[in-house]
């Protein structure tokens, strides 16, 4: 008696099991080939379709298949990947900067922020009492041994083949694990709506320049990574009206000045002018060098409320 | 009543033009700046090298001089600083402009060295319809020519890059051109490296001799795009030659990704890591199981021991 009890429950149980598993079969099949399918039971019927050359042509319904990947992948894997060969470097030239700004605009409009929120930021600096102040431009170190990767628990950010740090707000889950690791305090949170949210919803989502921004992601500096993939300088460097920034390809030993265009080698200029970077004691093995405030161009004696000094 | 509101508007409006127009003129140096004189001499090898200086530094804004393609900045324009209007100032008077800088306009004295701004001054005056004095000095004449060609040699070895400058006459014959600067340039990735030195002018048999840089990396097969061409545009026109020459070190591009490491995403993550993490998920869930399937046991081992 007691046997036929367990019997009846375990058939009960892989009845419905079956009944489920077969429905959501059905149903999935007709979601996601329902089209194809349906073209599939009348034969010999054709449709009109445009091709990518803005021909029209004329294809039987039984060749039909749903595209498996949309351009928002796309653009992902691409992203993702990154240019194989390359391996991208900044100079910033401290004694040059005057605090212009100019990179900090340019950057926001690249990449869709209000004014007070910071891919890149410059920054008033002075080390010790004694010490002369300098502005120094920061923008992310993309670091070779990133503590912010490290800590993203859903392979949000993430490190490319080019040396470039990226974040997939698409994925971004918004529990700013990365804000906290990074020692450079590099990366921004969209708190509220973005700027401009309303005019660019129906844009496609460009991993390589995190627009459009997402509301509840992290958002960080790119390398201008959409424009490194045209040969060009990132927006920041070629913004720059000082000849501040260079940028280029360790993997060439070159890096060309944005506001000069002047190419030189990466090893002499680092070399002769006593290039370092920030923090290294933390191991986190920066790509943005820095050339010291030796000889400035233009001076800073640290009183911001002097309207001399904003440039 | 409109009209005349439209009029006083107007004569406002013109008013403030003509201020900030009057502003812009009255830089002025002081009158010992003006008497500084130029120490160089308005060589072709000094001219050329001002007008290097110049496109690096001053073109981005002023345009090229005499061309008058001046960015359009708002309130004062950069002054076309190859104009008659400009080069009115004496020497003394624009190195202490450069030096000093005004408005938009930078301050060069850290940036630039003597030298070069003296340079810089030279190239303009040699747009100077007015001193006849300084107009270009040709160190050599060379005959009118056509056709002007570059010839490369590159020896492999010793990885020298020697060109051949040489023009057709009118006589059909092909002569060297001599006292040209040539530059040599090699394609990186948003520019050309110079690598052609302080001296690439062409001697009598119209060659200049450049030695490639033994260290510069290039491509997996140690190939680069050479370019080298005639510096000065205004000589022959535009006369290049690009050629792609393995003399760079092969240079394998490593990716960091092919390594495993902490920062990798999960793909990427390090085999200790991911089998300590498993291992560890397993014991854990190990001992839960375990607990939990001696707790249905025991009323099984109570009626057996009933």
């Amino acid at each position: 008696m007691k046997e036929e009890t367990s019997n009846n429950s375990r058939r009960k149980f892989l009845k419905s099991v079956g009944i489920t598993v077969s429905a959501a079969g059905v149903v999935s099949g007709f979601s996601l080939l329902g089209a194809a399918k349906a073209a599939a039971q009348e034969p010999g019927e054709t449709v009109n379709l445009l091709t990518q050359d803005g021909q029209l042509v004329q294809v039987d319904k039984n060749q039909l298949r749903p595209t498996v990947t949309g351009p928002l992948t796309e653009l992902q894997k691409r992203g993702r990947e990154g240019i194989a060969g390359k391996s991208f470097v900044m100079v910033i030239d401290l004694s040059k900067c005057r605090n212009a700004r100019k990179c900090m605009v340019a950057c926001q409009n690249h990449h869709q922020l209000r004014p007070d929120q910071h891919h890149i930021n410059v920054l008033q600096m002075q080390d010790a009492e004694h010490t002369a102040p300098y502005f120094m431009p920061k923008p992310c170190q993309h670091c070779d041994n990133p503590p912010c990767t490290k800590v993203c628990p859903v392979d949000a950010t993430f490190k490319r083949q080019d040396g470039i740090v990226l974040i997939d707000n698409e994925r971004c889950i918004g529990c700013r694990f990365c804000i906290a690791a990074c020692p450079y305090s590099a990366r921004i949170f969209q708190w509220t709506e973005p700027k401009d949210a309303e005019k660019y919803k129906n844009l496609t989502y460009n991993i390589e320049a995190n627009v459009p921004q997402k509301k509840g992601t992290v958002s960080k500096c790119l390398f201008s990574a959409d424009r490194l993939r045209e040969n060009k300088l990132p927006s920041c460097v070629s913004s720059c009206p000082n000849g501040v920034y260079y940028f280029g390809d360790q993997n060439e030993d070159a890096v060309t000045n944005g506001t000069t265009h002047e190419t030189v080698r990466f090893s002499k200029l680092i070399e002769e002018n006593a290039g370092y970077t920030l923090m290294p004691e933390l191991g986190t093995k920066p790509r943005v060098y820095y050339l010291p405030p030796k000889n400035r161009a233009f001076k800073f004696n640290g009183d911001l409320l002097n309207e001399e000094n904003l440039h | 009543m409109k009209n005349a509101i439209k009029i006083i508007a107007s004569l406002f409006l013109l008013f403030a033009f003509s201020a900030t127009v009057t502003m812009a003129q009255k830089w002025s140096a002081p009158a010992s700046a003006k008497k500084k004189q130029n120490p160089y001499e308005a060589s072709t090898k000094n001219i050329s090298s001002g007008k290097k200086i110049y496109n690096i530094n001053c073109k981005s804004c002023h345009g090229d001089a005499t061309m008058g393609n001046m960015l359009p900045l708002q309130p004062v324009a950069p002054s076309d600083l190859g104009s008659q209007a400009f080069l009115m100032q004496t020497d003394g008077e624009i190195y202490y402009k450069v030096n000093k800088g005004n408005g938009a306009m930078p301050t060069f004295e850290k940036t630039l060295s003597d030298e070069d701004k003296w340079m810089v001054i030279t190239y303009l005056r040699s747009f100077d319809q007015n001193k006849k004095a300084s107009k270009k000095i040709a160190e050599v004449i060379n005959p009118e020519v056509s056709d002007v060609r570059i010839l490369l040699d590159i020896n492999k070895e010793d990885k020298r890059i020697i060109a051949n400058l040489s023009g057709l006459t009118k006589k059909g014959d092909r002569v060297a051109l001599q006292g040209i600067e040539l530059s040599v340039k090699v394609k990186r990735n948003f520019g050309y490296l110079d690598i052609s030195g302080d001296d690439a002018y062409t001697n009598e048999k119209g060659e200049v001799s450049v030695q490639f840089p033994k260290d510069l990396p290039a491509d997996r097969e140690g190939h680069v795009n050479l370019l080298v061409k005639v510096t000065d545009d205004a000589y022959y026109g535009e006369v290049i030659v690009d050629r792609i020459a393995s003399l760079g070190i092969p240079t394998n591009p490593v990716n960091p990704l092919d390594e495993r490491a902490m920062w990798g995403t999960r793909a990427n993550a390090p085999i200790w890591i991911i089998l300590s993490y498993v291992g560890g998920v397993i014991c854990i869930w190990g001992v839960i199981f375990l607990v939990l399937f001696q707790l249905i046991q025991l009323p099984k081992l109570a009626k057996n021991k009933e």
